[in-house]
């Protein structure tokens, strides 16, 4: 009998757009498990259950042959430095990833500054950028409320996703320039993909062409 | 980054007679097919590569063995005028994994194959091939499969489309990922995105036999591919008639692993439940040039290391 397959879903961000998608499929979560305290959500398929798990541990999990599929975003998967595969993007959950400063900032303020700050919790797609773009600044880490960062005093600027603009608003930042886009993905562990392919691979296919699907059409 | 992951790992007694015992009949199987065994030094000197695992001797900066193509190969070109034609070895390498968990030291048993004239590199490549095929059996290892897939499949179209050689890295590293809407955002703006792209789904269809050879030729490359294509019907051909028992074959034109050094057919050895292949190795003609020797060489390594981490989840087959 083959080991029933476990698919690491995110909490979180992309979690309210990602479950009605799944809803009326093989792939829908048992909804009074949902509302437990379990982790381990069965779903409708009995060979299959998911996991859910806050974005930043997802990857390990999928990497590490836990799960053998898994759904996070491409800014969590930017930071983490593991092997495996990325089988589509699911153009949900949609984000830009943005240097941010308080309001009327230019770009060419910022980088004018002896001694750049810059804030986020993106620190390798930071550091990519300011590599790419020649430019010299300290990283600050942080893990959240970013947005406060420049306003107290902590930093010049922030790198933080971007989706609707409202945060930014309430703290007076503005967009000084886009660095990149942001969305959901569906990603594969490699060992599992590549020695099950047959198994998995019609799975992966399956689940992405209802990830896609529009919301409204995924749930019939 | 501070973690408590055994990246040189004790074997204690299981896993140590393991480890003797696969190394004992795998080097065996290669000593009757004409394989000799050379031992090149633990320590590497000229260490070029960061993820090696470096250290100074004296006011000299050396490295572990972090490859036995390599070393055997700086071996070869220092101390032999013709080079043997069969070669083994076993043993430890050191190298740092993209997965930070997984261990920096590996052991590792292969072969390699060398040849002064290129008419006998077909035959060089069936005959690793069929010596690969053989493992899963003398391992005891049942339901594996054994992926073929060739580095010119997306090196010569790169190439053919002038693509720079960083953009070309980087596309192989997205493509090995299935990655295909990342090379689409890298390509943004190339002239033969289009064509690149078209090629990309093709390679990336999925593993699944001779049927996307036919793919391939109707494919924006069809043409410029035709040679590798005819190679790879062909292997796939007779390896198909020679195939074991529980060893299933797979054409994988996505394997893109290894764009920088390999340059002709791949091999990728797979059992069920392993998060890494179990051998892999292909043809590295550049190698050789590279460092002023006209050889061309093809190999595999065992990785003996995922059939340890495989035992932990099964008992010893």
């Amino acid at each position: 009998m083959t080991k029933p397959l476990l698919i690491a879903l995110p909490k979180g961000r992309l979690e309210e757009e990602l479950l009605p998608r799944l809803r009326g499929s093989a792939f829908e979560l048992d909804p009074k498990a949902l509302k437990s305290r379990r982790l381990r959500i069965p779903m409708a398929d009995p060979q299959l259950s998911a996991i859910l798990l806050k974005g930043a541990d997802l990857p390990r999990y999928v990497a590490g042959g836990v799960a053998a599929l898994g759904v996070v975003g491409s800014d969590i998967l930017d930071e983490t430095p593991v092997d495996l595969m990325e089988l589509g993007d699911l153009d949900f959950g949609v984000c830009r990833m943005c240097l941010c400063a308080p309001d009327g900032t230019t770009l060419d303020q910022l980088l004018a500054k002896p001694h750049l700050r810059i804030a986020t919790k993106f620190l390798m797609g930071t550091g990519r950028w300011l590599a790419q773009e020649g430019v010299t600044a300290e990283l600050v880490p942080l893990q959240s409320s970013v947005e406060l960062a420049p306003v107290l005093g902590l930093a010049d600027a922030i790198v933080d996703l971007v989706q609707s603009g409202r945060t930014l608003q309430a703290h007076h930042l503005g967009v000084v320039t886009v660095l990149g886009r942001a969305s959901a993905r569906l990603v594969a562990c490699r060992g599992t993909y590549l020695s099950e392919p047959d198994r998995i691979g019609p799975l992966a296919r399956a689940l992405a062409g209802l990830l896609k699907a529009a919301p409204a059409a995924a749930q019939g | 980054m501070p973690t408590h992951t055994p990246s040189f790992p004790d074997l204690l007694f299981g896993d140590a007679a393991r480890l003797r015992r696969w190394e004992t009949l795998l080097m065996a199987h290669l000593d009757r097919a004409g394989y000799r065994e050379l031992h090149p030094s633990l320590v590497m000197r000229n260490p070029a590569n960061p993820s090696t695992v470096r250290f100074f001797d004296g006011d000299q900066l050396v490295a572990l063995r972090w490859d036995f193509t390599e070393a055997l190969a700086r071996t070869l070109v220092r101390r032999f005028q013709d080079p043997p034609p069969r070669l083994s070895y076993a043993g430890p390498v050191f190298r740092r994994p993209t997965n930070f968990w997984d261990p920096v030291e590996r052991f590792e048993v292969g072969c390699e194959n060398i040849q002064t004239d290129r008419d006998q590199r077909l035959e060089a490549d069936r005959e690793l091939a069929g010596l690969l095929m053989a493992v899963p059996a003398l391992l005891g290892l049942e339901g594996c499969l054994l992926h073929i897939g060739h580095a010119a499949l997306l090196r010569r179209p790169l190439e053919a489309e002038q693509v720079p050689a960083e953009l070309a890295l980087e596309l192989a590293r997205v493509l090995d990922r299935r990655a295909i809407h990342r090379a689409a955002d890298l390509l943004a703006g190339h002239p033969a995105k289009d064509r690149l792209l078209a090629h990309a789904e093709i390679l990336l269809s999925g593993p699944n036999g001779a049927g996307s050879l036919d793919d391939l030729a109707r494919g924006p490359y069809g043409a410029l591919l035709e040679a590798e294509a005819g190679q790879l019907r062909r292997v796939l051909e007779r390896l198909s008639a020679h195939l074991p028992p529980g060893l299933t074959l797979r054409l994988d034109m996505g394997d893109l692993r290894g764009l920088s050094f390999y340059t002709g057919p791949t091999l990728r050895l797979w059992a069920p439940g392993a998060q890494r292949e179990l051998a892999a190795g292909g043809r590295y003609d550049g190698l050789f040039p590279e460092m002023g020797r006209p050889w061309y060489a093809a190999g595999f390594c065992v990785r003996l290391t995922t059939l340890l981490e495989l035992g932990d989840a099964k008992e010893d087959a």
